[in-house]
């Protein structure tokens, strides 16, 4: 999932300064799962914003919603119904839905609310790890299911690097080294030969070496797009 | 092959070889490398020249090796993947063979966590194998996309490094066939200590078939310095040093000399392994050690010289072109090339036909022959200097002789087994003064051998007349005045005033008149950035730190606006392996630290107090918060200047403690710390509840310093809110490798604008000096008086530690400190 | 005793010691009392609304570790505090305004005495805050 992350507090405060009624609007998607823009979010975002308004003697209107996803534009088709009612909206959702709130809404101005950080799997409450950086090649049928795009720091493919001590990266001292792991791994397999061959340089441009990445499936879409 | 490097053709006639690193500088001074090549000429086969490494920013690889081209020594040229794409490392290697670069060494390179722009993007587009399977195709006439090379082909004997002790161990030799398949022909090794391990990965080689198909050259580093093993010990990853180099170090009484003959026992010891072709010296900003090792070795002469034809050379320059106006230089080189400025172009001329007869190559000779031309004038200035700095020296030199101290001491009955046992020395100042005998009472019919000891002292601390007394040979009790130690809780009658600082004797001439033959911006740099003031405590006895706008002490410079302050340290609880020489200042108030706070302030005159609470560590008495809380509340209730608290250094339960101190000296604005990356959060946290300012303590490392700096402003902390406690070194247990993090630490914030390093340095020098075995040691032929050695000690870790930076000194004795100030007045006369 | 006009949110559970009102009279303040089905009910929001209607401080009471009715709710409560503490900060309040106290279930002394400590250093909070204007 997309994990997110609540931005400072003074930037959106910083954002909205000069209005009087804002919507502070969530997602129910990935946000809302790494608990930085569900429900429970956005009432405590609307309350501090309230909080820190009425501090500074400049009281301020918060409307409060969640939608189903903002990386939808059906699903964003509510909004009209606030956007002559308020002066700007702080989105919660990852960089997508603001994008699209941006695109589809070009008169609504809109605020991120939380830095979109990466794709993550959640390990314990309240804890969150990379393991895919979405480069479009996917490797790790070759590396026992362990990402080294994603999870070493040099992006090695032909690792490990010097700096591999006690099974741990040099670069996180609390993370472990994975090109470590996969030899581990495939050792245990039998199929360490397969780390044998050299892994060629990487093609970048599935990574977004090539510009924007656009996804287009004819078998499914109708009206030419429309 | 056309044009085989002097280093592959040597490899292949089977010779053992030798090559050294040169780690370029960090500014755009040529001579500094072409000093260090000098060094290394004829004593090496070639010389490798790092690529920014551990991601600091450097002068270039391939310009470096263009340089130490010029000084005649041929340079292996290392490339790493960290800051190019595929077609910046391409073009760069095509540039680097036009020049004539030969050896290429292929690394992945140090993450920029580790370098001074941690916030650069990281490129690794490709890794070392790839990288090595890249320039074997350059080799070969291709690029990496296949495409044929039209024309010359570049070429380059490919080297790689591997660390044959970083983990997983036995997949360690795999990679290296991988590098050997990707077209590596020699190998440098990581640095190696561990030499049994490094043997089992040479076998684990030899099985593999790796020996046949490339050269591998151990890596050698020798250790500079106990601190220096110690840091590679348990800071560097992949880097084993075992424990018995350690021992060897410490067991030395010249450690540099042991570090060189360390890294001879380990060459020797390599060149027995089959399959070790050759050794690569890495000593780090250590450059000279390298033509000793390789004597030592039996390495020396080395066979031939490299015969390659520089790029170009620029010697020889008219030294009239500083003087004339700029603007008729830069037309007289519009009008002719090269020889107008350079009296001789060396071997071939630089090919100045077409577009490279552009400015910017004139631009560059220019700026060489400028260089050049200053720094002869540097150097006359700086041998003036020299002189008048011989004088000065000279006149320290006569007063120290002229002030012999002769001392009477009492020796240790040898046979004396138990440590406890000291009998008190007490040193004579005044003729009239009755020498104390303190012998314990525990074993007082143990005889006791009196000897006479005349005692050339270093410095001029002790001003005593010679005099002789003879103790009789009875029973000590008879005489005891005073029992220290033992028990506590006596008042002690007489004060221990046996040590008394002199002044300074000099006479003192301003830099104005030592200087008067040198043009003022010779030597004048003045300081472009300040460090911030940091102010400690509350009200009229409010002190402030930092403030200096120059190197300390330069006031020629820059100002040192609050001096340079000092705090006497007091323990929460009665400390247990105090010297006798220290203890007795304080052994009368070791039961109450409040007593001892009053006393440093009293009568020490202390302007500042430090409190340790060492007994709230968990590896001691671990001592509950609440202790610490309340002795610090005794302590600021009997003190008013102002306080420091320094917590046990443990990390976790200094969040503990801290925070319930904290509570306590809120309203006194006083220090605490020792904050670490581990708990930077909670005591930044607590910190700025308060308002107060903190220690920020980092393992001896600029680059670490400056993380925990940014870290502690991330989280809201302003920077005139911290001290950085650089973790000092005491004199003989790391102090030159403390100056040399401090003098850095102090140069990038002064001179490189590094703003988060403009902070204050607080050095907590009586824990360090104290816990030494020096300090510790009685009286005796070898090692001199007890009390006189702990304090120099003191005060030359003190005052050695000032001239680095330091703002703050947290130290122990009394006398230490007023010889300190003694030493800095005389100092600051300027 | 009279009140000084400063106003303190009490948010506590409600098994959480029957004290009421009547017993923290002793404290000068003007106190509001508010009671949920347990601590761990307790939302961040609720702690940052109080300080809005007007609280100087809020003490979020629960009960000690080990003893809560629904096994980990004041655990939970505590961690909430840590998240409330985190936002006022970012807005410019001290942290130390959203306390969290644990009190013993039948103790009511023990409940008042915290809340006296409480209510001293929001004083001094505010007494410095006076001082700054």
């Amino acid at each position: 999932m997309i994990i997110a992350e609540r931005r400072p507090i003074p930037e959106i405060l910083a954002n909205i300064e000069n209005y009087e009624k804002v919507l502070v609007l969530g997602c129910r998607g990935c946000v809302a799962v790494c608990s930085a823009g569900g429900d429970r979010e956005v009432a405590i975002m609307a309350e501090a914003i309230r909080l820190a308004r009425s501090l500074q003697g400049k009281p301020i209107e918060v409307l409060e919603a969640t939608f189903i996803r903002q990386c939808d534009p059906e699903y964003l088709e509510p909004l009209k119904g606030f956007k002559d009612e308020v002066e700007a909206v702080v989105s919660l959702a990852c960089g997508v839905g603001v994008n699209l709130i941006a695109d589809l809404y070009p008169d609504v101005r809109v605020y991120p609310g939380v830095d979109t950080t990466f794709y993550g799997a959640n390990l314990a409450l309240g804890e969150w790890v990379e393991k895919c950086r979405g480069c479009g090649d996917c490797i790790i049928d070759k590396t026992g299911g362990l990402c080294p795009i994603a999870r070493c720091a040099k992006n090695l493919l032909n690792g490990p690097c010097g700096g591999s001590q006690e099974g741990r990266c040099e670069v996180r001292k609390d993370m472990p080294c994975i090109w470590h792991e996969i030899v581990e791994r495939l050792k245990a397999r039998g199929e360490l030969e397969r780390l044998m061959e050299i892994w060629e340089p990487k093609d970048w441009r599935p990574a977004g070496g090539d510009g924007l990445r656009v996804r287009i499936r004819e078998d499914l879409r109708l009206n030419g797009g429309k | 092959m056309e044009g085989k490097s002097h280093l592959e053709s040597l490899l292949e006639a089977g010779k053992f070889v030798v090559t050294a690193e040169i780690g370029p500088p960090r500014n755009a001074d040529p001579e500094v490398i072409k000093k260090k090549a000098k060094i290394l000429k004829g004593y090496v086969d070639a010389v490798n020249i790092t690529d920014c490494q551990t991601a600091v920013v450097r002068v270039s690889s391939m310009a470096s090796a263009v340089l130490i081209m010029s000084e005649g020594l041929e340079p292996v040229m290392q490339m790493t993947c960290r800051d190019r794409n595929r077609i910046g490392i391409q073009a760069d290697l095509l540039g680097a063979s036009t020049l004539g670069i030969k050896n290429l060494l292929c690394l992945t390179g140090d993450h920029p966590k580790f370098g001074n722009h941690p916030e650069a993007k990281p490129v690794f587009d490709l890794d070392s194998v790839q990288l090595l399977r890249l320039v074997k195709g350059l080799n070969e006439g291709r690029f990496e996309n296949g495409e044929e090379i039209k024309g010359k082909r570049p070429y380059f004997f490919l080297g790689a490094a591997e660390n044959p002790f970083a983990e997983p161990f036995d997949f360690r030799p795999y990679r290296l066939a991988k590098k050997v398949n990707a077209g590596a022909r020699f190998i440098q090794t990581q640095i190696i200590y561990n030499v049994e391990k490094f043997r089992k990965f040479m076998e684990k080689c030899k099985e593999l078939g790796l020996l046949e198909r490339v050269y591998i050259l151990a890596g050698i580093t020798p250790p500079k310095s106990l601190a220096m093993a110690k840091y590679m010990k348990y800071h560097v990853p992949g880097l084993e040093v075992p424990d018995e180099v350690i021992k060897r170090l410490e067991d030395a009484k010249d450690k540099k000399e042991e570090g060189i003959q360390i890294a001879v026992d380990i060459i020797q010891q390599v060149r027995e392994i089959p399959g070790v072709c050759g050794v690569h010296i890495m000593a780090i900003e250590w450059e000279e050690a390298v033509p000793e090792i390789v004597k030592r070795a039996g390495l020396y002469p080395r066979d031939g010289v490299p015969e390659f034809t520089p790029p170009f050379v620029v010697e020889k320059v008219v030294e009239k072109v500083v003087e004339k106006p700029v603007e008729v230089i830069v037309e007289k080189i519009v009008e002719k090339p090269v020889e107008v400025i350079v009296e001789k172009v060396i071997e071939k001329e630089v090919p100045l036909e077409g577009e490279m007869a552009d400015e910017k190559i004139f631009t560059l000779i220019e700026i060489l022959s400028d260089l050049k031309a200053s720094l002869k004038n540097i150097k006359a200035g700086m041998e003036s200097l020299e002189e008048g700095i011989a004088r000065l020296e000279e006149e320290f030199l006569k007063k120290k002789e002229a002030r012999p101290v002769i001392k009477e001491v009492v020796r240790k009955p040898e046979e004396k087994p138990k440590p406890e046992v000291k009998p008190e020395v007490k040193i004579e100042e005044k003729p009239e003064v009755k020498v104390e005998v303190k012998v314990e009472e525990i074993k007082p019919k143990e005889e006791l051998k009196i000897e006479e000891k005349p005692v050339v002292e270093e410095k001029p601390i002790i001003e005593e007349k010679p005099e002789v007394k003879a103790v009789p040979e009875e029973k000590p009790e008879e005489k005891l005045e005073v029992k220290p130690e033992i028990k506590p809780e006596v008042k002690i009658e007489a004060k221990p005033e046996a040590i008394k600082i002199g002044g300074l004797k000099g006479i003192y001439r301003p830099l104005s008149e030592r200087a008067k033959n040198i043009p003022q911006d010779l030597y004048l740099e003045k300081a472009t950035g300040e460090i911030k003031e940091v102010v400690i405590g509350k009200g009229d006895k409010v002190i402030k730190v930092g403030g200096v706008s120059g190197l300390n002490f330069h006031f020629f410079e820059g100002e040192m606006r609050n001096g340079v302050k000092f705090a006497l340290e007091i323990l929460d609880v009665k400390p247990e392996d105090w010297p006798e020489s220290l203890a007795k200042y304080y052994s009368d108030v070791f039961h109450d630290p409040a007593l001892w706070a009053k006393k440093c302030v009293e009568e020490y005159g202390a302007e500042a107090v430090c409190l340790y609470l060492v007994g709230t560590d968990p590896n001691f008495l671990n001592l509950p918060p609440d202790h610490a809380k309340k002795i610090t509340e005794a302590v600021a209730k009997a003190v008013d200047v102002p306080l420091i608290i320094w917590g046990s250094g443990n990390a976790e339960k200094d969040v503990e403690v801290l925070r319930e101190v904290a509570d306590i000296v809120g309203e006194r604005g006083a220090v605490i710390g020792p904050i670490v990356e581990a708990n930077h959060r909670t005591l930044a946290a607590v910190a700025m509840g308060y308002n107060l300012p903190v220690i920020a303590s980092s393992p001896i490392d600029v680059n670490l310093a400056k993380q925990l700096n940014i870290l502690l402003e991330n989280m809201g902390l302003s920077l005139d809110k911290i001290l950085m406690d650089p973790s000092i070194g005491a004199l003989g247990y790391g102090l030159e490798y403390t100056y040399s993090v401090m003098e850095r630490i102090r140069l990038a914030a002064l001179f490189a604008q590094d703003t988060k390093l403009q902070v204050p340095f607080i050095c907590s020098i009586g824990k360090e000096v104290w816990k030494t075995k020096e300090a510790g040691l009685p009286t005796d032929d070898l090692m001199g008086e007890a009390e006189s050695r702990g304090i120099l000690m003191e005060a030359l870790t003190g005052v050695t530690l000032a001239l680095a930076g330091g703002d703050l000194l947290i130290m122990r004795h009394p006398k230490a400190v007023e010889l300190c100030k003694e030493l800095f007045k005389g100092l600051s006369l300027s | 005793m009279s009140k000084n006009g400063l106003k303190l949110a009490i948010l506590c559970c409600n098994y959480t010691n029957l004290s009421d009102r009547e017993d923290f009279l002793e404290i000068p303040v003007n106190l509001e009392i508010k009671r949920f089905p347990c601590s761990g009910k307790i939302e961040i929001t609720d702690m940052l609304r109080a300080l809005r209607e007007g609280a100087k401080g809020v003490m979020v009471a629960g009960c000690l570790p080990g003893t809560c009715h629904n096994g980990r709710g004041s655990e939970r409560a505590e961690k909430r505090v840590l998240g409330a503490q985190k936002i006022i900060e970012e807005i410019g309040l001290e942290s130390e305004r959203i306390k969290m106290f644990f009190v013993d279930r039948l103790d009511g002394g023990d409940f008042i005495e915290k809340a006296k400590a409480f209510y001293k250093d929001i004083l001094n909070l505010e007494l410095k805050e006076r001082e700054k204007k």
